[in-house]
């Protein structure tokens, strides 16, 4: 029935199988910071624990067990024992339960250590600072690298043999190494820019021009920590992209034709560009996870830090809810790029008209 | 004109963003255009590490300035002076042990920010949440003290005014045990009576709910400073004009910043960057080789080394049920075997003075107990000919490769001695080089021991459960009244002796097992004994005596006296900070303990 509509028929299969993967994805996300030897009750009482007896350690535990939901209850709401008066944990099953029933509810929990603060707090305080920062980096690294690459395969000669060598060097060099170096050279040596923080320390943030001006101020060394080096490998790619364009038969001939050269330029640069779009695609989706390495060494708000200390600390349901979040960006920013392709991709259309 | 409009797509997502993380803060941050004026704001960092989790009282780790020793909003009745070792007067003063208790006066003038008097109906009522609920942070008091017995007298010197005086009866059934009670004082911080209850009446007594209370809108509070803002990236405090201390103790002045701000960094770095750049002005992190920062202004307790006052001991504690760690002379030939002054010199950038043999720091506070006759009679210094001559005498044979590097280790028996390995957690860097050298000088002396770096909440749970062969620690590192008795009970006491795979929060390296015949049953009397003591001569004697067996048993490896909490400052924007040559507070960093007290003398450097 589907035949008619190709291009339907593509999107309901793919669909299918991002479904499919979401799932595996969530049980994945439940079940793997599970398995590590960590317990976040221990570590939460090397904070809460530290100085007191023994005894008193113990009943600080138990209390903890019960309030995250990790112990069984009897009807009294008092913590079922075993013969050797040990408190008797939740099994992983039931616990992968109540997780799931809490997906459904929309509901993320409560971070074990950052109590009594809820999750989803922790995530809408961070995330605009996490977008701001990541999404105009992408953005811009991916537009500026694939012109250049395009435009360095096209004329070749001087500025090819220039941009080729420089953003070899721009990919080949760390995150970390390159924020310190700007850090370094326009923030301590030649203070033009501030060192540390998303705005100024004096500031609290609100809708002004102060606090404003001093975020665009705060940005601009972040911003080229990530997007030059993103920049530089889309740069190469493109290049590498166009040049196996260049030698198509489509190229070749239109040129015979004597088409325009900034037309034979488009559809080349519409060809190289479908791989391109996947990556895009990808570091969008995960970009949610934040910049970690920028955030460390800037001192930038962001999820970053919350997702690191998280996984250290075990905190499940903060570890749940940052991998959930990740998930399902990058299955939303692929399954838009598929669709995307679907219809820049000429191929893709008849192949499911035709095939099968 | 492409990029141009690209450009501008980026200045606008910015703007966006911009935009969404100002409605997200917009909860719990006021707007202040203009930013706080650099001349009336403090900048003080390193106790706030990640996000401000809730400012609720009865939490058990709240954020700065609630938890920890803070007194900045809520106030304890006394506070303690680390330098003098005395405590000094808050809500209440002159502390007085009888035989049965321990009593203090309040202060007739403390009011809370609300405007009612802070009586000893709030101390009663704070201690007895710890009374009522078992998973309080303050139930452990109930083991030291049996009841607080409150009467009125009236004070003829100040015109007949009524005093409380309120008196900690200790508990002699239970710990029997002043010396913690006094602890206590200074630590337990008083909660508002009438605000904490109608809040327990709303969810009906249960404390779990009370506890997911944030209490981060204008709370009422005692102490000099008021909760103006905070987000992820600072906490920003208010001075409170109407400050009961300001009258009753500071002679009608105010302290000297409107605002303090504690800004929350995310790497170790910053705090010196900061500091150097006049953006921080108080910090209490680990700044290696500060005396390179004191071109910039930035400066410490002492100008010269050991920088800081030392008042804790990093330390490697052994496991001594296990094999050959149970055999006191391995633990002793170890201690030998350390290089300290590497340790100092290398590991902690020269923070740490000498360090002697025992558990006792050599000078300060703790200086009358210990005793330099004892140390030279019973102790150990580095030298690894005396390691290797330990380990010989007590049948083990060291092997050593043709490279001239330690091989394996053979008992009497001819028997392989199992490797041991010391756990810390991995990527402290200061703990790491510590723990570097120390094995390589126990290798060196024919130790076979190696370094076993874990990922920090594996750390973490190894060491209730006593899972470790060796592990780094710094045990009870707060200076309180009990000094060094917490230290001793920490790393000796019997009390609760569990077996490895149960928890225990004391003696972690189950040194003393009571069951076995080799059970040195005068540690425990010891350390209950040294508590009750008022003697003072008495007193330097059980010291002594304790020493003496930790200097036998050599239970853990102390490594270096470190501070409570390292204290830089920056004279860039504001001066007069208490110091060696100036030291009329201790350098509790202007917010905990006495030296909250530093707050009115400061001086800013705009403003002279």
């Amino acid at each position: 029935m589907l035949k008619r509509y190709p291009t339907l028929r593509y999107i309901l299969t793919r669909g299918g199988w991002y479904v499919i993967t979401f799932l595996v994805a969530v049980t994945l996300n439940f079940f793997l910071p599970r398995l590590g030897a960590g317990n976040p009750i221990d570590i939460i009482m090397a904070k809460a624990g530290s100085g007191l007896d023994t005894k008193a350690a113990q009943a600080k535990e138990e209390a903890y067990l019960k309030e995250f939901g990790l112990v069984e209850l009897d009807a009294q709401a008092n913590i079922l024992r075993d013969e050797a008066g040990k408190p008797v944990k939740t099994p992983l099953w039931k616990q992968f339960r109540n997780y799931l029933w809490m997906c459904l509810h929309g509901d993320l929990g409560t971070s074990f250590l950052n109590y009594p603060k809820k999750v989803l707090d922790i995530i809408l305080q961070a995330l605009p600072w996490t977008i701001a920062l990541q999404l105009p980096t992408i953005l811009f690294g991916w537009i500026i690298g694939n012109l250049l690459g395009a435009l360095a395969a096209y004329r070749r000669g001087v500025f090819d043999g220039v941009l080729f060598p420089l953003a070899l060097v721009a990919n080949a060099v760390p995150f970390f190494a390159f924020g310190m170096l700007l850090m370094y050279l326009f923030a301590i040596v030649w203070p033009v820019f501030p060192a540390v923080g998303g705005y100024a320390g004096n500031l609290v943030p609100g809708f002004n021009w102060t606090f404003i001006s001093s975020m665009g101020y705060h940005y601009v060394l972040p911003f080229f920590s990530i997007a030059l080096i993103l920049g530089g490998g889309q740069a190469i790619g493109m290049r590498s992209m166009c040049i196996y364009e260049l030698g198509t038969d489509y190229v070749k001939y239109a040129k015979w034709l004597g088409v325009k050269e900034n037309k034979i330029l488009m559809y080349m640069f519409r060809n190289a560009m479908l791989p391109q779009l996947t990556g895009l695609a990808l570091s969008l989706g995960s970009m949610i996870g934040g910049a970690l390495i920028t955030e460390m060494i800037f001192s930038y708000p962001g999820l970053g830090m919350a997702l690191l200390s998280a996984i250290q600390g075990n905190d499940y349901p903060l570890i749940q809810a940052c991998t959930l979040l990740i998930t399902v960006s990058v299955l939303v920013a692929n399954f838009l790029v598929d669709i995307l392709i679907g219809f820049l991709d000429p191929r893709v259309k008849a192949g499911m008209a035709g095939g099968k | 004109m492409k990029r141009l409009s690209l450009l501008k797509i980026v200045c606008a997502g910015v703007f966006l963003c911009g935009c969404i993380s100002c409605t997200a803060n917009k909860g719990s941050e006021k707007s202040s255009a203009d930013g706080f004026p650099r001349e009336k704001t403090l900048y003080l960092a390193g106790f706030q590490w990640g996000d401000p989790n809730t400012f609720n009282p009865l939490s058990d780790w709240p954020a700065f300035p609630v938890g920890g020793n803070y007194n900045l909003m809520y106030e304890p009745l006394l506070v303690f002076n680390s330098v003098t070792g005395k405590m000094e007067g808050l809500i209440a003063n002159s502390p007085e042990q009888t035989e049965n208790a321990i009593i203090v006066k309040m202060n007739p003038q403390a009011r809370w920010s609300d405007g009612k008097q802070l009586t000893s109906a709030d101390v009663k009522y704070t201690f007895e949440i710890g009374k009522r609920f078992k998973s309080a942070m303050t139930a452990y008091v109930w083991d030291f003290i049996s009841d607080i017995v409150v009467d009125t007298l009236v004070d003829s010197a100040a015109g007949d005014a009524k005093v409380e005086r309120v008196s900690f009866v200790i508990n002699k059934e239970g710990r029997n045990n002043p010396l913690v009670i006094m602890d206590i004082l200074q630590n337990v911080r008083i909660v508002p009576a009438h605000v904490i209850e109608a809040e327990f009446a709303k969810v009906g007594g249960d404390l779990a709910e009370v506890q997911k209370l944030k209490f981060d809108k204008d709370p009422v509070v005692s102490g000099p400073y008021g909760l103006y803002s905070y987000s992820n990236e600072k906490i920003v405090l208010k001075r409170r004009d109407d400050y009961w201390g300001s009258a009753a103790l500071y002679d009608n002045r105010l302290s000297k910043p409107v605002y303090i701000i504690h800004p929350i960094y995310k790497s170790n770095d910053h705090f010196s960057i900061a500091l150097q750049q006049g953006n921080l002005d108080v910090s209490a992190t680990f700044i290696p080789r500060i005396w390179m920062k004191a071109k910039e202004g930035v400066a410490t307790w002492y100008k010269k080394e050991p920088f800081f006052i030392p008042a804790t001991i990093p330390m490697l504690t052994i496991n001594a049920t296990r094999y050959p760690l149970n055999d006191k002379n391995v633990r002793r030939a170890m201690a030998c075997a350390i290089n300290y002054k590497d340790i100092r010199e290398l590991a902690v950038s020269g923070y740490s003075p000498e360090i002697l043999s025992g558990l006792i720091l050599p000078f300060g506070i703790e200086q009358p107990y210990c005793s330099s006759e004892d140390v030279q009679k019973y102790g150990v210094s580095y030298d690894t000919e005396k390691a290797k001559a330990i380990m010989k005498e007590a049948g083990y044979t060291s092997v050593f490769g043709p490279d001239g590097k330690l091989d394996h280790v053979k008992n009497a028996k001819g028997e392989r001695v199992p490797t041991m390995y010391v756990k810390s957690p991995a990527g402290w860097s200061d703990w790491e080089s510590m723990v570097q050298i120390a094995v390589k000088g126990m290798r060196a002396a024919g130790i076979d021991v190696r370094e076993g770096f874990v990922d920090a909440s594996l750390y973490w749970q190894c060491m209730p459960v006593g899972d470790f062969d060796l592990v780094m620690q710094k045990p009870v590192p707060s200076v309180t009244p009990s000094k060094p008795w917490s230290r001793f009970d920490a790393v000796m006491s019997s009390r609760n002796w569990k077996p490895e795979g149960e928890k225990m929060n004391e003696n972690q390296g189950r040194y003393n097992n009571p069951n076995e015949g080799s059970y040195r049953k005068e540690v425990d009397e010891l350390l209950r004994l040294i508590p009750t003591l008022t003697d003072e001569a008495e007193k330097v004697k059980a010291y002594r005596r304790l020493n003496v067996i930790f200097m036998e048993d050599m239970p853990t490896l102390p490594l270096a006296y470190l501070p409570e909490q390292f204290y830089e400052f920056s004279t860039k924007n504001w001066t007069n900070f208490p110091t060696e040559e100036n030291p009329y507070a201790p350098p509790q960093c202007l917010c905990y303990g006495a030296g909250t007290k530093s707050l009115w003398e400061i001086k800013s450097v705009a403003a002279e």
